[in-house]
């Protein structure tokens, strides 16, 4: 990996204007009086914070979007063409956090290397420069760390970590090698080095809370009749924020739509929740996990135990976007102590 | 588009309204981009905000508004004799919607406090599925025109028409509105059905559950975080009594 | 003004521009690309099936279209939906494939509406399929309940076109009552083909039934079989499955060695949408076509 220190006012220079840039922005404020921040589209570097704690939805709505597009059928005598389109624009993704390119590179895993990769995906990944940046402390109720989400070694175009009034730049892509060839680099000096990983000591110590996932694919075995999930379960809304606003949750639904003329008829593909009622449903009706409870342990079991047989690793990236937004004060921290709890018992 | 050997249908459609403000007959010639095609796939033999003639002739019959007199109830029998299919427009229709705040009060002294000395003949607000069975639903105050094509193409095409299932959250969350709990208000979105695409909350407003439950809602746990979130009963039932739809929900 | 970012396009990939092959494993190729094909019979079944005759309209890809006994494919009739649906037919007939369709959901029943020549789309074939080859030596149990007949059939087809290559070969089917019996017009056939024991039951007879009357694990009573030399499949209703494999079991044949085909509701038939997943497990990748084994260690499956 090559690395560069960058003056923080030389380095926003590299970007605007033509090319769209998004951002954390300062959407409002909670009743705490925290601010609320959401990565959407800047035109000007002091609309955005890279100081922000975290964002409210993570970056994944720019590589899958809630709703797309799959295909177009039209309609012709009784015969149809089908029209396919990989919709498109370069993006630059500016302050994403470890846990969000943590994110991507487990989406990568499922949509492009794998056996059927994604087209959809894939455009817009490689079309998105990603500037990642380190964060300065732990965000409420976050267990990267425990995931071993908190670093980043790759799935990124740059990645910056503040020391100061320079940036220690991380060069990931040869794309963001060439970019930098622009404007004003100077190469790591030995205090550079130090300085970077003083910075980076102090934050790995910093997390609060600990999460331990290693035995979590047995332990999920065992615990499946446990009655943790209908603890939980019964707070469950099975109102889906959880999965909207993960940074992995990937599941999807497609439905038909036929225009109001009848010659053209679109399939959309909306992302869905696996804890939304009719998830497991099939055709005559049938529900396979008809309750909140099953629905919830299903959740926990694809992120921690499927992905973990299909990849090695767990799906969930500790960000707590999903405790933070729900409403009954679901979180992963207390639902998997609670189940290494029963387990002790 | 004649697809799968499939003849399409012309349907003959009527539109009646009963007790409410005809803002969902209204929204029924919105989206001017789709309007000619909407009106050119059907055959509309009775609208009275499209056209004064009326036919009773008619194979769907889309019924806007409540009951609230006894006239209304024969009027409704008459068209489920006549209609093979019929479908009710709107909250008023389905729930009984804001009309149905009468039901709170006494008859006669409401009767007396908005006509004066000049009472009108009235009853108790009712949905229309209490006094006729109703085939499809569509819930909104108003009805999502989306929604409404979707029924146009399931009559002529018989292809899926369903609600979604799913709460209010879903949509908020599709289009990056911040929780309102998070910024101090009451919403019912996470009990409320989906489909409005949320332009309540993204306005700021908390949802006052004009589409009704979603499907299987967790009101024991809802209500339990409503309370927490330091929300009294009186203004939860009040919120859930506003367009009817939540029915007799027990809040404690 | 500097730019950072060209527009790149992924269709100029040299993969993109390939001509498709049908199940584009492993590929960068357009995965919701459907193909051409034709209804070219309806044939009713039942009240609530038919047998839909379909083939692709354009030769050339007709040509490259192979599957193999227990795999599927997603059906597509725009405007209305995609659905799973397994092969009902043997591989090897090369003249069209069918599809057997219970009318269940919305999509299936715009599908019965349709006509002889109507247009549909093919993605696939996908998934998983019955191990045929290394079953060849042994016996064979094909057991199937209801509606499982349809993915049986093309098992079915396979060991009658390799029959030699079999020893005992049995085809048992169970079902409600007689008027919900699918094939009915194949028995005839089966039962006269040498040396292959067929057995229908049904639950409830009507007058005019004269075979036997129960459960179809009552069939299974009059079986003398050598479990080490017997392979099984099984299709049908998950409670149907799960008591035929535990009295195969109880009989001796090995759990590995008894294969059911699971049905789940699928969005995109390639491991994306999650919504076929059993636990965490793809029915549309590592199934439908599990061995026994497998399906007692996946939970919820049954």
């Amino acid at each position: 990996m090559l690395f560069k220190t960058i003056k923080k006012q030389d380095f926003f220079d590299v970007f605007l204007p033509d090319t769209q840039c998004i951002g954390p922005k300062k959407v409002g404020t909670n009743t705490n009086g925290k601010p609320i921040y959401q990565f959407l589209p800047f035109s000007s570097f002091d609309e955005i914070d890279l100081d922000y704690d975290t964002t409210e939805y993570s970056a994944k709505t720019y590589f899958l979007p809630y709703k797309e597009t799959l295909s177009s059928f039209s309609f012709k005598d009784n015969d149809w063409t089908q029209e396919i389109k990989y919709r498109t624009r370069p993006r630059v993704i500016i302050g994403l956090h470890p846990c969000d390119i943590n994110g991507l590179i487990k989406l990568d895993k499922v949509f492009e290397k794998t056996l059927f990769p994604n087209p959809y995906y894939i455009t817009r990944r490689q079309n998105t420069f990603v500037v990642g940046i380190d964060c300065k402390e732990p965000c409420d109720g976050g267990f990267c760390s425990s995931v071993g989400a908190n670093t980043v070694t790759h799935g990124f175009d740059l990645f910056l970590t503040d020391i100061g009034d320079r940036y220690f730049v991380k060069i990931g892509s040869d794309r963001a090698f060439n970019a930098l060839q622009k404007i004003k680099t100077s190469e790591i000096t030995k205090k550079d080095n130090e300085i970077y990983l003083q910075i980076r000591n102090k934050f790995e110590g910093s997390f609060e809370k600990t999460v331990h996932v290693e035995n979590l694919p047995n332990l999920l075995d065992i615990e499946f009749e446990s009655d943790v999930w209908r603890k939980w379960g019964e707070k469950c809304l099975s109102c889906g924020a959880c999965a909207m606003v993960c940074p992995t949750c990937y599941c999807y639904g497609v439905t038909e739509h036929i225009s109001m003329d009848f010659n053209k008829s679109d399939k959309i593909k909306q992302l869905y929740s696996c804890n939304l009622n009719d998830f497991a449903q099939v055709a005559g009706g049938h529900n396979f996990r008809p309750e909140p409870a099953t629905r919830l342990k299903y959740r926990y079991y694809h992120q921690h135990r499927g992905f973990v047989e299909s990849f090695g690793q767990p799906m969930c990236v500790g960000c707590n976007r999903c405790g933070r937004v729900c409403l009954a004060g679901i979180n992963p921290t207390d639902v998997i102590s609670d189940l290494q709890r029963e387990q002790k018992r | 588009m004649k697809y799968l050997g499939i003849e399409p249908q012309k349907p003959k459609i009527a539109v009646f309204d009963f007790t409410g403000c005809e803002g969902c007959q209204l929204q029924l010639l919105n989206k001017e981009e789709t309007l000619a095609d909407f009106l050119s796939a059907v055959e509309i033999v009775c609208f009275r905000e499209a056209s004064s003639l009326c036919s009773d002739d008619y194979d769907i019959a889309i019924v806007e508004g409540a009951v609230s007199r006894n006239d209304e109830v024969k009027r409704l029998e008459k068209i489920r004799e006549t209609a093979k299919v019929v479908v009710a427009l709107g909250s008023c229709a389905c729930f009984g919607g804001v009309n149905r705040l009468k039901n709170e009060f006494d008859l006669k002294a409401a009767n007396k406090e908005v006509y004066g000395k000049d009472p009108k003949e009235t009853i108790n607000v009712r949905p229309v599925k209490d006094i006729i069975p109703v085939d499809i639903e569509i819930p909104g105050c108003p009805v999502s025109k989306a929604e409404v094509e979707s029924l146009i193409c399931h009559v002529v095409w018989d292809s899926p028409f369903q609600l979604p299932v799913y709460p209010v959250c879903v949509e908020c969350k599709q289009r990056f509105t911040t929780c309102l709990f998070d910024i101090g208000q009451m919403c019912l979105g996470p009990i409320t059905r989906a489909g409005c695409n949320a332009p309540c909350p993204a306005g700021g407003i908390g949802c006052w559950g004009c589409r009704g439950p979603a499907v299987e809602p967790n009101y024991k746990s809802f209500f339990a975080i409503v309370k927490e979130k330091g929300f009294s009963d009186i203004e939860l039932k009040e919120r859930l009594n506003f367009f009817g739809a939540f029915g007799e929900v027990n809040v404690s | 003004m500097k730019k950072i970012m060209q527009s790149y396009d992924i269709r100029h990939e040299t993969d993109m521009v390939e001509p498709l092959d049908f199940n584009r494993r492993s590929r960068l190729k357009d995965v919701d690309r459907c193909f051409k094909a034709e209804i070219t019979n309806v044939i009713r079944l039942t009240d609530m099936e038919k047998l839909f005759q379909i083939r692709m309209v354009n030769d050339k890809d007709w040509e490259r279209f192979t599957f193999l006994p227990g795999q599927f494919v997603m059906l597509e009739l725009p405007g209305y939906g995609e659905i799973p649906i397994s092969f009902s037919s043997s591989p090897s007939i090369r003249s069209t494939i069918e599809l057997c369709i219970r009318k269940a959901g919305k999509v299936t029943q715009a599908l019965h509406k349709a006509k002889r020549g109507a247009i549909v789309g093919l993605r696939g074939p996908f998934g998983t399929y019955f191990p045929m080859e290394p079953m060849k030596g042994n016996n064979i149990l094909l057991i199937a309940g209801g509606l499982g007949l349809a993915p049986l059939r093309a098992p079915i087809s396979f060991v009658i076109e390799n029959r030699a290559d079999f020893k005992e070969v049995h085809i048992l089917y169970g079902a409600k009552d007689p008027s919900q019996l699918l094939f009915d017009y194949q028995y005839e056939e089966w039962h006269r083909i040498d040396d292959i024991n067929l057995e229908v039951i049904v639950e409830q007879p009507d007058k005019s039934w004269i075979g036997p009357v129960g459960l179809i694990t009552k069939l299974l009573d009059d079986i003398q079989i050598t479990p080490d030399e017997t392979y099984a499949i099984v299709c049908g209703p998950p409670i149907m499955f799960k008591f035929v494999c535990k009295r195969l079991s109880e009989m001796g044949v090995p759990m590995q060695r008894m294969f059911v085909s699971l049905e789940r509701r699928m969005h995109c038939g390639v491991g994306k949408c999650c919504r076929c997943n059993i636990g965490s497990t793809y029915t549309c990748l590592d199934g439908p076509v599990f061995d026994f084994w497998t399906v007692m260690n996946l939970k919820e499956a049954i």
